[in-house]
């Protein structure tokens, strides 16, 4: 029987990403190529032009901080000119600039590149540990999305999937796949919790689920709260020590702080199992004038890390009271709180959230890994159609059109089970208007201004009355790709105009196409270019033999032909003619060319040259 | 002030050593041992690499005629005894030379010309023959013709400070640096394998690294590969090279 196709689930962070699959009916994590279950979204070029991705491309962005891309997530599906890039702008290192449609691009080797071509190199590098790890090809996925996505933001993050060479079955929401996780859509009929604290951001979300149907009733959070300001925490404590002992800034030394931000990062994680940890990093700087290099060496406590970031964990609380309260949902409401994130291993996360909500929360071994752990249960329920498991495709945010006054009147509630349809009547709000304009908004902010303009039309030729009198229809359909289209009909007349609004990730369809050829052809050149490095070890090692053996062979010739130790000398030239170039085909010539050479030189019989 | 210029020599001696001139890191230390007669690490290293001299004499004695094929772009491989475990450290970029040592006009002037420099010392500047950037290709080239390719390296980064815009000094320093490059990572081997670090951390702090040395050796994790650490050392490939050969030399890492 043929094995059925992995599917996978992908956690797509901010700062750090994670695959999953079902196997033999368990959730599991699939480790990364270097053993590792978290994989940094982080892509970059390196000085000497090599693409790189995840913890090695991690731990040379301070480094190369022009040539490191990281937060990708916090751009991805953006307008360049939106609130939320701009505030970005301000803490990337990368250049970041407009593209053709107000869209985001990133600048990286001299290339604007797309925010879900930077995202798909992550998800690439993803594929490429589950094929390892299955030893096969994989080709469908499930990825998550924080709950206050919108279409734009979600549609961005499938053309990433998509140019990553994956089919995206669903886009589903990390609260809603961490409850998955927990198996809370058989267990829980009621209110619940997601705080999720990981590397770049706090995301607070209540979900209503029943019967299996999970309803975000409220989210919010900080996009600019998260681990790495623990980190910077412990960098600014060590960075004083030193400064105060050596009267040297660390930070003015690329080296240093890169260093110094590796054994923060270490160092905290370190003191959530431990009380007391050694930050260690000898050869630190050189002092200015010369002299031996300096040792930093010091010991951070527990207590001295949460003394240097209570401040931060208070927001944490913050920003989960606020949630609750515009959902206007008390904690004791609450049937279950999930912590999710890496960071809310911190005990004293831990502690505040037990004090706010007076509930043990749920926290697993491995709190970073639950949201991948639930796409991935996700996946294997569209395959398996397993029904009470299976998420609905809901419309994330509410649609609408703007009303007389500069607000907003919703006919598809977020949440909605697609495909669905809402009709809604409205009429003139002047007299003798002929004309009105139909403005399609998602979101969910009262004031039009304040939601996304999806779309607008005119309709119209409208009859000459006074306001009120004119009624007009207007319906929404959404069909189940999510595509939208807006109507309005002059009832009456009968006149009717329409709009189509697909959402859209920043990328037309004819630059998607053009990026994934691109792929293509790169990961046939870096196929190619893997093949040249393993044959010139190849090359290596057997001509190291060779000149052992022709050292041999010059000391006690006895019994070799008088053309060996000539030929096997040409063989030599000629491979190391040939490892100077960059074509494998030649380089297998020259390995098997050595491989007969050898043989010879230690007396065995000449064997016909492979393909030679 | 002798022991200072003595030290200073051994240092000097080490870096000629590492690229490959044995001859002239014997003259060195013998000089260094002629300013500072009790100096223990020179009259160590000159032992060592005495016995490793008289090692490879044997050795070549032994073989007769030189062997053909065995020289060029393998490097190491040609190598007759390869560098031994716990030698005395150096620092690759801290080369001083005091006042007058070495033959006039040799690498080691110049490289002596260097520190001079640096206190202060006006210097001519100019493309004539006599001008500075003249006598530093010269002794490039002497010292390319004596496979001496670190030591050219040097010279040809101070003459392209002196003249940017020098297609001679451009291409000399291209092929002299390809040619450390390659005989570097053949002392490295297969650049995909994992190197691990021997030392213990308390160990360590007792090398003799700079900060740049210190930030390599951090990355060293058991996880990277030598590739890997070209990647993300952020420095040039000749830089990270030198730095990892350095370490594999002293015994600090291991090749996976």
């Amino acid at each position: 029987m043929a094995e059925s196709e992995p599917l996978i689930g992908i956690d797509l962070g901010t700062t750090n990403s994670i695959v999953a699959t079902v196997q033999d009916g368990q959730p599991v994590v699939i480790k990364n190529r270097t053993g590792q279950a978290l994989t940094p979204s982080v892509v970059a070029v390196a000085k000497n032009g090599k693409r790189l991705v995840g913890s090695i491309a991690k731990r040379q962005a301070i480094t190369n901080p022009q040539e490191t891309v990281y937060a990708a997530k916090r751009l991805i599906g953006r307008k360049f000119s939106s609130h939320p890039v701009q505030d970005a702008l301000r803490t990337l290192a990368y250049q970041v600039v407009c593209g053709q449609h107000d869209d985001v691009r990133v600048r990286l080797a001299g290339r604007d590149l797309a925010v879900p071509e930077v995202s798909a190199m992550i998800l690439q590098e993803l594929k490429a540990d589950a094929e390892a790890h299955f030893g096969r090809p994989v080709s469908k996925a499930v990825i998550t999305v924080p709950a206050y996505f919108n279409d734009g933001q979600r549609q961005a993050t499938k053309d990433a999937g998509r140019i990553a060479g994956l089919e995206v079955l669903r886009i589903i929401n990390e609260p809603t796949a961490a409850a998955l996780a927990y198996g809370f859509g058989r267990t829980v009929n009621g209110k619940i919790a997601v705080l999720d604290l990981g590397g770049g951001t706090c995301d607070v979300s209540v979900l209503e689920v029943n019967n299996g149907v999970f309803d975000v009733v409220a989210t919010g959070g900080d996009t600019f709260l998260g681990g790495e300001d623990w980190d910077n925490r412990i960098i600014e404590w060590l960075v004083f020590g030193f400064a105060k002992e050596h009267g040297i800034d660390l930070r003015k030394d690329r080296m240093a702080l890169q260093r110094l931000k590796d054994a923060a990062e270490k160092g905290k994680v370190e003191l959530s199992s431990v009380r007391e940890t050694q930050v260690s990093l000898p050869f630190i700087c050189t002092p200015p004038g010369g002299g031996a290099a300096l040792h930093l060496q010091a010991a951070l406590t527990r207590d001295k890390l949460e003394d240097l970031s209570a401040d931060l964990c208070e927001r944490v609380v913050g920003i989960t009271s606020e949630v609750l309260g515009e959902a206007k949902v008390r904690p004791s409401e609450l049937k279950e709180v999930i912590l999710v994130g890496g960071m809310s291993r911190m005990p004293r996360i831990v502690e505040q959230v037990r004090q706010y909500f007076r509930r043990e929360p749920c926290k697993g071994v491995h709190p970073e890994e639950v949201v991948a752990l639930g796409a991935a249960i996700q996946a294997h329920a569209l395959v398996a159609q397993q029904g009470e498991l299976l998420l609905l495709d809901v419309t994330p945010q509410s649609l609408g059109v703007a009303i007389a006054g500069g607000y907003v009147r919703r006919l598809i509630p977020k949440n909605t089970t697609v495909p669905t349809s809402a009709t809604e009547t409205f009429a003139t709000s002047k007299d003798s208007q002929r004309v009105v304009k139909i403005m399609v908004l998602q979101g969910e902010h009262d004031l039009a201004h304040q939601n996304e303009l999806l779309g607008e039309f005119l309709l119209t030729g409208l009859r000459d009355a006074p306001r009120g009198k004119v009624e007009i229809d207007v319906t929404f359909d959404i069909n189940a790709e999510g595509i939208v289209s807006v109507s309005a009909k002059d009832r009456e007349t009968g006149q009717r105009q329409s709009i189509i609004v697909a959402a859209s990730g920043g990328l037309t369809e004819e630059e998607l196409r053009r990026i994934m050829d691109e792929q293509r052809d790169w990961l046939v050149a870096a196929r190619a270019s893997e093949e040249v490095k393993a044959r010139r070890v190849e090359l290596d090692t057997l001509a190291r033999d060779v000149v052992d053996a022709l050292t041999r062979a010059r000391l006690l010739p006895g019994g070799l032909g008088p053309d060996v130790v000539p030929r096997a000398e040409q063989a030599l030239e000629h491979a190391r003619h040939v490892r100077a170039g960059e074509e494998p085909a030649a380089m297998a010539r020259a390995v098997a060319l050595l491989a007969q050479c050898l043989t010879q030189l230690r007396g065995g019989p000449p064997r016909a040259t492979p393909g030679g | 002030m002798p022991q200072h210029r003595a030290n200073q020599l051994v240092e000097a001696g080490l870096w000629l050593r590492l690229s490959g001139d044995s001859d002239g890191a014997a003259r060195l230390f013998d000089r260094a041992l002629q300013l500072d007669p009790d100096n223990g690490r020179a009259r160590d290293l000159m032992a060592q690499l005495q016995s490793r001299l008289g090692a490879t004499d044997d050795a070549r004695a032994g073989e007769g005629p030189p062997l053909a094929g065995l020289e060029g772009d393998w490097g190491a491989w040609a190598e007759v005894t390869a560098p031994e475990p716990g030698d005395p450290l150096f620092v690759p970029d801290a080369v001083l030379l005091p006042d007058g040592v070495g033959a006039p006009k040799d690498a080691l002037d110049l490289l002596a010309r260097d520190h001079r420099r640096h206190e202060g010392e006006p210097v001519r500047v100019g493309r004539g023959p006599g001008s500075e950037l003249d006598v530093l290709l010269r002794g490039a080239e002497d010292l390319l013709e004596l496979d001496d390719h670190s030591g050219a390296v040097d010279l040809l980064r101070r003459a392209q400070e002196l003249a940017p815009e020098e297609p001679r000094v451009e291409a000399l320093r291209d092929r002299s640096e390809r040619t450390l490059i390659a005989m570097l990572e053949a002392k490295l081997g297969d650049l995909g394998h994992v190197p691990r670090v021997r030392l213990r951390p308390d160990d360590i702090i007792w090398l003799n690294l700079d900060h740049r040395a210190g930030f390599v050796l951090a990355q060293i994790d058991g996880t990277v590969s030598y590739d890997d650490l070209f990647s993300l050392s952020g420095m040039t490939r000749l830089d990270t090279a030198r730095i990892l050969a350095q370490l594999l030399d002293e015994g600090v890492i291991v090749a996976g």
